[in-house]
């Protein structure tokens, strides 16, 4: 008697559940599942296939503002001595920047989880660097560094001795900018790997006997290994992209990327912008090999899940 | 074969003569942390120290290593040459991108965390695949679209930094909901409350310092842009960083360009102070010392 009742209860509950999923409850979730990711998909997929798309068929010279549409390289090769020296000059400065702001990054957070009251200092400073605009940064770093600048200023150096670090041929205002705002980046994401998974395992074989050299290079830099890269590659595709510091603190000739990108766009003469478009073009290139390299080194560390 | 160990005795060899023990104090390692520690926050500290000074010198000449005339005449011509409206416009572009951003990144992540998208690996793919192309080639390649299909130029600029936004919103809501037991919510359905009471009672407050961090990441992305606005806009948006922008370029205006930029630094401080309390109050304090309020979306902001 007692078992027939809780048999009723039971496939109450079953039907009840059937009623309340819909008719057939796993397409209907699937439909809704659909619907919640939908608007978001669409927008990502209108503006990152949608900019590299039009891009791509402006350079071509498919889409003009005035005249006919004809296929043609034109664009890609009105500017190719400017193009050729952006593609290095971008690369170098991404490359220098990313490189600095890991090592600097990475020390970061390795005093961050000493967990110490020098620790929690820098892990202030450098939380305190994440929410500042790059263009505020750029405006800074030029009233810091310039031959006008507080450093000179403070270290009694005259204009005409002190080095072209902003707006100089070695870009190094821009490189020091860039590594200042990134390096608290890295520090942010890497202090927080090693704060929630390494920590234990430094614990571990500090008590076997590891020394704190020998923990740091087979316990800790492996671990945050998938942290830095991650990093990295997000690191280098904003600088290789990114227009106002470059603008900002930069020389006028040769141009990186986007800055010639920006000066093309907003010419006058109609011609440039499919030049503008073909830049844009070399550099998605560049950044979707980059991101590939970097999924690659990802994939080979041991942890990647 | 295995060999046996009396009890009592050490497994490991005995270090004690070579090796020190881990709570001895060791002065040069100390000395050198503290260099090492004092030169980081210098490095993060300095970049900052122009814009305090030059916000209240009036006069600097050359070699003077202090101002050599303090006051806020920078604060006069910035409010004189429409700060206040550029700051209102930036303030509320921001918060339209998080409003949108937000929730767009959360329901996606909600229905990828559930496990019923079809093809997940390529739906989040899509997602984070903003943060893989730099702005201006989105910007350049949809502004033609973007006019023939007139489109307003501020809803344009808004398209666009939602979808930069998208990868933050996404990456931490999934971080959030890979945490979030949806148990609860049976739970309160079962106990008879309608869909509505649990998305309100229940699922939001237990995502709400998730949902936070999102708002805080995409108000940086709308608060911190320069090239979308510039380029979409045509220089008609005239917002915060426009204004630093085209004071810095020019010569002789430090004093405005600091009074700018650091009211450019002031809301995003605050909303992170925020964030940070918000969520002390909400973990109760479970949060590991070191990490700050981004650490636990594990990516901050670029």
């Amino acid at each position: 008697m007692a078992r027939s009742g809780a048999r009723a209860v039971g496939t109450t509950i079953t039907a009840l559940d059937r009623q309340a999923a819909g008719v057939s409850p796993r397409g209907s979730r699937r439909w809704s599942s659909i619907a919640l990711v939908a608007p978001a998909v669409l927008i990502a997929l209108f503006v990152v296939g949608g900019g590299i798309g039009f891009s791509l068929v402006q350079s071509l010279g498919l889409l003009p503002l005035v005249g006919e549409a004809s296929l043609s390289l034109d664009a890609y090769l009105a500017n190719g001595d400017d193009l050729v020296r952006g593609i290095g000059l971008s690369l170098a400065i991404a490359t220098a920047s990313t490189a600095l702001s890991c090592i600097i990054g990475l020390t970061a957070a390795l005093v961050i989880t000493q967990g110490r009251s020098t620790g929690r200092l820098v892990a202030g400073l450098s939380a305190f660097t994440i929410p500042i605009p790059h263009l505020v940064g750029a405006a800074s770093v030029g009233l810091l560094l310039s031959d006008a600048g507080i450093i000179p200023r403070i270290l009694g150096i005259p204009g005409t001795e002190w080095p072209d670090i902003v707006g100089g041929s070695w870009w190094i205002a821009v490189v020091l900018e860039y590594t200042w705002k990134e390096s608290a980046f890295v520090a942010l994401v890497v202090a927080g790997v090693l704060a929630s998974r390494v920590a234990r395992y430094d614990e571990t074989a500090a008590l076997l006997g590891a020394s704190r050299a020998r923990r740091l290079r087979h316990v800790v830099i492996p671990l945050a290994r998938p942290a830095v890269i991650v990093s990295a590659i997000i690191i280098f595709v904003y600088t290789l992209g990114s227009y106002e510091v470059a603008w900002l603190l930069g020389r006028p000739y040769p141009e990186p990327l986007p800055v010639l990108a920006f000066r093309l766009f907003t010419s006058i003469t109609l011609t440039a912008r499919p030049e503008a478009a073909a830049v844009a073009v070399v550099t998605t290139l560049i950044s979707l090999a980059v991101v590939a390299l970097g999924m690659a080194a990802l994939r080979r560390t041991p942890l990647w899940k | 074969m295995t060999m046996m160990i009396p009890y009592g005795q050490r497994v490991t060899p005995d270090r004690q003569a070579t090796s020190r023990s881990l709570m001895r104090p060791r002065p040069v390692g100390r000395a050198a942390r503290i260099i090492l520690s004092g030169m980081l926050a210098l490095w993060f500290a300095l970049p900052l120290v122009p814009l305090l000074l030059w916000s209240v010198a009036n006069r600097w000449s050359f070699p003077a290593p202090l101002p050599t005339e303090w006051g806020f005449d920078g604060l006069g011509t910035a409010l004189a040459q429409g700060g206040v409206e550029a700051f209102g416009r930036s303030l509320l572009l921001s918060l339209a991108v998080a409003a949108i951003a937000t929730p767009l990144g959360a329901m996606a992540a909600r229905a990828l965390a559930v496990g019923s998208v079809p093809a997940p690996r390529l739906v989040s793919g899509i997602l984070l695949a903003p943060l893989a192309l730099p702005a201006f080639v989105a910007v350049m390649g949809l502004t033609v679209v973007l006019l023939r299909l007139r489109v307003p130029a501020i809803v344009g600029v808004l398209l666009l930094l939602v979808a930069a936004a998208l990868p933050y919103t996404v990456y931490t809501m999934r971080v959030t909901y890979a945490a979030h037991d949806l148990a609860f919510e049976e739970e309160a359905r079962t106990l008879g409350a309608s869909r509505l009471q649990v998305l309100w009672r229940v699922h939001l407050p237990l995502v709400a310092p998730g949902l936070a961090r999102a708002a805080f990441l995409s108000f940086l992305v709308g608060w911190s842009d320069y090239v979308i606005t510039v380029l979409v806009g045509g220089g008609t948006i005239v917002t915060l960083p426009f204004l630093v922008g085209s004071f810095a370029a020019g010569v002789g205006n430090d004093a405005i360009v600091a009074v700018l930029s650091l009211s450019a630094i002031v809301p995003p401080l605050l909303l992170l102070l925020a964030l940070g309390r918000f969520g002390r109050r909400y973990a109760g304090g479970t949060r590991t010392p070191s990490a700050s309020p981004l650490a636990r979306s594990e990516k901050g902001f670029l």
